[in-house]
């Protein structure tokens, strides 16, 4: 337990809970209220509690944010961070607020099946059916950062795909930190709903204009509806001097279909927390990953994989690359209840290790009730291997250029798996270069 | 080409090679043969630069060059090649930019210009028919998948597409059917000029049938105990080691 002490981030949440200003949250009172009341009690983690072991919230708590600090967005940096989906449909929050100006316009946001409003302005049904999304999520009361998104949040999209159809474009919603002389700080949250036998395509992207402090604290909650598919991407690619905690928490009904695929290369500390939850049987979840840490980087990834029916199945591969003194977490719980027999759930964490100060905590877990179920999971901590190195320099190629050939081939097995060719040469483009020690981190 | 005097080599403070001389030059095939555990791997690994092995004594030049002294990029690039008993698998790097790669590095040591895409295609195409490799294999990662058969043949491809000077095959036949072991002797022999030269490094003779040697030396204990011509390989093929075995005691 974490006592408050002054003019740090848990002092700022206090404030921010006890504030009567005007400014619309993003939640009705009543979905606020019991998270005020656990933000009020000032409690947060230590390296005591087991979920946090790994992972020091200290640099967090020290940070005090000073809300949307806005410096204006130079229009040309926009290019680049279009680039991984030219021609989606893009959404663009500088430093937690709706930009309407480098957005899309409001006109192309609804129509043909897909609906995209603010969630501070939803209004009756709308409001109903994302708080309910919200309500249905299995983030834990303990999970602290689940209440800063429930209980502070004000910016946020509601996306909404109508039953029956496929959006062709993609969703691509950027968040944008600007450089600023304290710590900005953002805390969208967004609710997703892909209707029955609807398709999705999305893009939750993060990244940082100029080297600037700022601190994510994003949640998404998501609810992909009977036999509908929702492609997720996402890319944290912040500053070095920026902190994100992200919360997703995802529910796939019915022979529905969730692939989730996020790349985790900036911020100096990232901790991204996924938790997939089946709600009705024959559903299937992918999910990938890799996190690449260099310096003194520190990226903690967890997924939370609920098997509650039968016949569905989860696929997760996730890949940690970790350079200097750099340190990964990867925390993967597949849970399989007691009715979920014929559960296919596989899980898999290989990580490679650039150097000897580099570290990787690695925690496969498997909770199986059910017996009639096909589950594995591994994890693999290794450096690359030498008699592929040896292999490539006797064909005349330097040890230096093997050594990233074979980094980038590792990356690469995940990497190919992105479907959409702008983002897979993106996200390949920006893995090579952070391996080849160019900081792409900062546009 | 390349010459090696009294060379010694120890693997984990055990000694493998215990003075071996060889002199080859160009337009020339050197067989080397020998039991098992004679030090006949061991002798490519170091003339390749592989890590994992001391030189306590003796030199090795080639073009001149210390040889022992070159990182195994350089060697590459020098012209040296060496076909691996067992190559290796690298998922994730695809098998043509790899071999594309390879080549231009080569290409861009000496002084060349290097190849597009458009030439490289062309010259690997013309290449694979000398293996008779399936146009697919190009296209997956550097020998993941591939058969015992199909590995051996991308090593001669690669050896094919690089052009080396220097080639050292490295038990090449082993694990080979018949089919195959024609094939990638083929590739050897198509490749054969008046510039190069190859080292084959083989247990059994019949890899003999189709290559034939200029030379033909026995390894045995780290040292070469009889050279000869190709009815050397014959003279083997019939009384096995043991004759040679039994007469090189004395000298140990």
């Amino acid at each position: 337990m974490l006592a408050l002490s002054p003019n740090n981030f848990t002092e700022w949440i206090h404030k921010q809970v006890h504030s009567n200003g005007s400014e619309a949250f993003a939640f009705s009172p009543e979905l606020r209220a019991p998270s005020l009341s656990v933000l009020d009690g000032g409690v947060f983690p230590t390296r005591k509690d087991e979920e946090w072991r790994y992972t020091p919230l200290k640099e967090i708590l020290s940070q005090f944010p000073e809300a949307s600090a806005s410096s204006p967005v130079n229009p040309e940096s926009m290019a680049d961070l279009k680039e991984a989906v030219p021609q989606a449909l893009h959404l663009v929050f500088v430093n937690g607020s709706f930009s309407a100006s480098l957005s899309d316009a409001p006109s192309s946001l609804n129509k043909q099946g897909l609906s995209i409003k603010h969630i501070a302005t939803l209004e009756g049904s709308s409001r109903e059916r994302a708080e309910g999304v919200v309500g249905e999520s299995s983030l834990s009361d303990d999970n602290i950062f689940k209440h800063i998104s429930l209980g502070l949040a004000k910016s946020g999209l509601f996306i909404q795909v109508e039953k029956s159809t496929e959006i062709e474009r993609i969703v691509h919603v950027l968040h944008i930190s600007t450089e600023s002389e304290l710590s900005t700080f953002s805390n969208p949250v967004h609710v997703i709903c892909v209707g029955q036998n609807g398709r999705l395509k999305l893009l939750e992207q993060y990244a940082s204009i100029g080297n600037g402090k700022a601190l994510s604290i994003p949640a998404v909650f998501i609810q992909v509806e009977a036999g509908a598919t929702l492609e997720h991407y996402k890319i944290g690619l912040e500053s070095d001097q920026s902190n994100h905690v992200s919360n997703a928490s995802v529910t796939v009904a019915t022979s529905g279909t969730y692939t989730s695929h996020q790349y985790l290369l900036g911020s100096r500390m990232t901790r991204s927390n996924m938790e997939v939850c089946f709600s009705g049987s024959g559903a299937q979840a992918i999910l990938r990953g890799i996190y690449l840490g260099e310096g003194d980087q520190h990226l903690d990834v967890r997924t939370y994989m609920d098997h509650a029916h039968p016949n569905c199945s989860s696929d997760q591969h996730f890949r940690g690359i970790m350079n200097n003194q750099s340190r990964g977490v990867f925390n993967g719980m597949v849970l399989v209840r007691k009715d979920a027999q014929k559960t296919d759930a596989q899980q898999s964490n290989k990580n490679l290790l650039l150097s000897r100060e580099a570290r990787i905590d690695t925690k496969p877990q498997l909770e199986i009730f059910a017996d009639d179920v096909k589950c594995a999971h591994g994890a693999t901590v290794g450096e690359l291997d030498k008699d592929a190195l040896f292999y490539l320099q006797s064909r005349g190629i330097a040890k230096a250029e093997a050594k990233l050939m074979l980094t980038r081939a590792f990356a690469a097995e995940i990497t190919d798996e992105i479907d959409i060719k702008s983002l897979r040469k993106y996200v390949q483009n920006k893995i090579s270069f952070l391996l080849n020690g160019v900081n792409t981190r900062s546009v | 080409m390349l010459s090696i005097k009294n060379l010694q080599v120890s693997v984990e403070n055990k000694s493998i090679l215990r003075g071996l001389n060889l002199e080859v030059h160009p337009g020339e095939i050197h067989a080397i043969m020998g039991p098992n555990g004679s030090g006949k791997s061991t002798l490519a690994h170091v003339l390749s630069g592989r890590d994992g092995y001391r030189v306590d004594g003796g030199s090795a030049s080639y073009k001149g060059l210390n040889l022992l002294e070159m990182a195994p990029e350089i060697r590459a690039r020098e012209g040296m090649f060496l076909a691996f008993q067992y190559p290796i698998e690298i998922p994730g790097v695809n098998n043509t930019s790899f071999l594309k790669k390879a080549l231009n590095e080569i290409r861009k040591h000496r002084g060349e210009e290097e190849l597009d895409a458009i030439d490289f295609l062309e010259l690997i195409k013309r290449q694979m028919n000398l293996v008779e490799m399936k146009e697919d294999l190009l296209k997956r990662p550097v020998n993941q998948g591939f058969s015992g058969g199909e590995k051996k043949r991308n090593e001669i491809l690669q050896m094919a597409v690089l052009n080396p000077l220097l080639a050292i095959l490295d038990e090449t036949d082993s694990g080979l059917d018949i089919d195959a072991l024609r094939i990638v002797a083929g590739g050897v022999n198509k490749l054969r000029t008046q510039e190069n030269a190859f080292v084959v490094i083989t247990h059994y003779q019949r890899l003999l049938d189709y290559i034939i040697p200029d030379f033909v030396h026995v390894l045995s204990d780290g040292r070469i105990i009889k050279s000869g011509g190709k009815e050397l390989a014959l003279e083997l093929e019939e009384r096995g080691y043991d004759w040679l075995l039994e007469k090189a005691e004395p000298q140990v």
